[in-house]
């Protein structure tokens, strides 16, 4: 099969699968909105300390959305027994991966921007005109979590404390995308002009770069076993 | 099996290691806290040094030696290489530990804080982390071809990731707060730098005698859990 077509297949099932039961964006989003309310009535916030804390507090709620989605991932291959399937499916393993990885990267940016009007609303931000540039670092931080997100879920799914272990490897491995994303997110909300948060962007993109060519080249090791 | 024959031809010299490094740690120690100066600026407090530095080198060179192990393993397959990688990670919670507690327990006179955002500092901890994790994530896979493989995927993709959280804790740093505190630029003295060095070839020593003791116990472990399923076998059939 071309390579192409079989990340368009696995991306479109995952989506076909996800719109029939609505399973994980569900959890992922009601999970979220729990997070934010919680944040909104624990921090009792003037306009200043909701600048300062408003990046780590997205992406904390993102973070923890992107856990359970992610590591949902492969549990209905596993669930339905077509993890073998993947195994002697004649396509290239990193493609399928690629695939995983596509439909990943779709249902959390979806999940974000649902969300984040909430945000807007509940810690009265006022950032509506900086949305595409908001909107970039959503893009760049969120192929990062899902290129780790994603091997990892195919590397904890079928162990026995597997809510335990996705969580315990993907957050340590993150730390760079919490910190370009928190800084970036900063940088934003602060009204700084584009070059004095520009670098951390940069430095999302090379570690997305950097994360998906490795796990791209190790999936196919996962899929041996 | 190039490494395989290696690793068996160092065992025969186990236990020389094990001395060797015990001597020169006991001579290191000695001439550490007794016949060296306190430094100029830190006094006597700069003897953690002898401990810390030492912990730290061998903790790098444990995370090191796990990294080429898991490549070799995911390339040649040999479980004897899986097993040092395994015993390497163990040896380098031990280190890490060490290095972080003797670093803390230095910071606060110096710094006059137990913990602060430092790029070594954090990238010692996920460092940790990471080996623990794949520990835990070992312990919780039952065929060892998979528990072999699954590993080294996780330390190859954790050792891509130390340099840049070491360098996005570092740009974080210099970005947003001027440098308050920094490494130690200054040049170390020889009666200072003498006992630091022996340490160093110590702990080297040590980090190899503990590895080959412990590469052989994970060796004899798996032949006897082997051994146990075949017995078992034997009963059910």
């Amino acid at each position: 099969m071309h390579f192409f077509n079989v990340i368009k297949w696995i991306a479109w099932k995952d989506l076909l699968s996800e719109l029939r039961n609505r399973e994980n964006i569900s959890s992922m989003f009601f999970f979220a909105l729990i997070v934010i309310l919680i944040f909104s009535f624990s921090f009792s916030l003037d306009p200043k300390t909701t600048h300062e804390l408003m990046p780590g507090i997205i992406w904390i709620a993102f973070g923890f959305t992107g856990i359970i989605g992610l590591g949902k991932s492969f549990l209905a291959e596993v669930h339905n027994d077509c993890m073998e399937y993947f195994q002697i499916v004649p396509a290239p393993k990193g493609a399928i991966y690629l695939g995983k990885f596509s439909g990943n990267v779709l249902f959390m940016l979806i999940v974000e921007i649902i969300l984040f009007p909430l945000f807007i609303l509940f810690f009265n931000l006022d950032v509506l005109e900086k949305i595409p540039i908001i909107l970039l670092i959503f893009v760049a931080a969120t192929i990062g979590l899902s290129a780790l997100g994603t091997l990892f879920s195919a590397l904890t799914v079928q162990i026995r404390a597997r809510e335990v272990m996705f969580p315990i490897l993907l957050l340590p491995m993150a730390v760079p995308i919490f910190i370009g994303a928190v800084e970036a997110t900063r940088g934003v909300f602060s009204g700084d002009p584009l070059p004095m948060y520009v670098d951390w962007i940069k430095l999302l993109v090379v570690f997305d770069g950097i994360f998906m060519v490795v796990s791209f080249w190790v999936f196919e090791f996962i899929l041996d076993y | 099996m190039v490494i395989s024959r290696l690793i068996a031809r160092l065992q025969r010299y186990e236990g020389w290691f094990g001395v060797a490094a015990g001597l020169l740690i006991m001579v290191g120690l000695y001439m550490g806290l007794v016949t060296s100066s306190p430094d100029y600026y830190q006094g006597e407090v700069v003897r953690i040094m002898y401990i810390h530095v030492p912990a730290a080198q061998s903790a790098m060179f444990a995370y090191t030696v796990l990294f080429g192990g898991s490549i070799w393993y995911l390339w040649k397959r040999d479980p004897i290489v899986d097993n040092m990688s395994h015993a390497a990670a163990g040896i380098g919670v031990f280190f890490t530990l060490i290095a972080l507690i003797t670093g803390s327990i230095w910071a606060k006179p110096t710094w006059n804080t137990w913990w602060t955002w430092d790029p070594r500092l954090i990238s010692f901890t996920i460092m940790l982390l990471i080996l623990v994790g794949y520990l835990m994530l070992r312990t919780f896979l039952e065929d060892k071809e998979k528990e072999a493989t699954y590993g080294a995927i996780l330390a190859i993709v954790g050792f891509v990731d130390l340099p840049i959280i070491h360098f996005s804790v570092e740009w974080w740093r210099t970005l947003h707060q001027p440098l308050s505190i920094s490494t130690r630029g200054v040049s170390i003295a020889s009666d200072m730098l003498i006992p630091l060095l022996l340490m160093s070839i110590g702990f080297y020593l040590l980090f190899t005698y503990m590895l080959m003791v412990r590469t052989q116990m994970l060796y004899l472990e798996r032949l006897l859990e082997a051994k146990r399923g075949r017995m078992l076998s034997k009963v059910h059939v």
